[in-house]
């Protein structure tokens, strides 16, 4: 039995929401980089999640206890095309004076990264539970 | 002699209720985690714990209670409003949380009370 009850699966899925945050400004902060290190426009990267098994240790029967936690399954490259806009000036436009956007949608990024952060914000409040609930078993028979 | 004042109902169904809500939270914090992994289903505290509680502590058969153990069940029954299956409702998980966290409190409370209570009867002061 753990004192602090869900630490170790909120704290899985800190860690995981902390690097979805990070993708999203990767994307954001490259949402007009046109020419990347392999010379293609840069390409949104999309975090996936997945639930994982986490041992908790054994109760008093003995048997092992498993919480599920979350961890990050792969970070995947979107590959759909950017848009293709006509400007001649750009360093990067071909002969026909078109350049090729990456395809980060700025607004999508937003969104997504306020729905990151409020899911920080739940499991920040789940820790806050615990630690009462642990400071209220400590405190028992006082 | 003294293993008696702890085989007290009350105290007993009280301790086995503090597990359950203790694994209770652990299934809260997983639902939570996982509040956008595509296909999970939640978790809780499996219904059968509560009814035969119940059972037990109306027959008064503490031997049975003691042996009560909370088990964590995957919830298939709540319906998923979401593409990916997921059927973690966040708004519904915060208010278990808050609701179970009371319930926790409550109890805790209620064993330090049983403790404190036996303190007194046995020094003869009130702290």
């Amino acid at each position: 039995m753990n004192i602090m009850p869900g630490l170790k699966t909120t704290a899985s899925a800190l860690n995981a929401e902390k690097l979805r945050m990070d993708v999203i400004g990767q994307n954001i902060a490259n949402a007009h980089t046109t020419k990347g290190p392999d010379g293609k426009p840069y390409a949104r990267q999309v975090v996936s999640f997945e639930a994982q098994l986490i041992g908790l240790g054994r109760d008093a029967s003995g048997q092992m206890k498993t919480g599920v936690g979350v961890q990050v399954k792969d970070i995947q490259s979107d590959d759909t095309k950017g848009q293709l806009i006509y400007n001649p000036g750009h360093p990067d436009a071909d002969e026909k004076g078109m350049v090729r956007l990456p395809n980060v949608n700025v607004t999508h990024e937003m969104v997504d990264m306020i729905a990151a952060s409020r899911a920080y914000e739940a499991n920040l409040q789940v820790v806050r539970t615990s630690k009462q609930m642990a400071q209220q078993a400590i405190r028992m028979g006082k | 002699m003294i293993e008696q004042l702890f085989q007290r109902e009350n105290y007993v169904v009280a301790k086995k209720m503090l597990d359950a809500a203790h694994d209770r939270h652990q299934a809260i914090s997983s639902n939570i985690a996982n509040v956008e992994t595509p296909g999970y289903k939640r978790q809780d505290v499996s219904a059968d714990f509560a009814t035969e509680m119940q059972k037990l502590a109306k027959a008064g058969d503490l031997q049975k209670i003691q042996q009560l153990t909370p088990k964590l069940v995957n919830d298939l029954n709540s319906p998923s409003v979401r593409a990916d299956g997921n059927n973690v409702q966040i708004d519904n998980e915060l208010l278990k949380m808050a609701t179970n966290a009371t319930e926790y409190e409550f109890l805790a409370k209620y064993t330090s009370n049983s403790l404190n209570r036996l303190k007194t009867a046995i020094t003869g002061q009130v702290r």
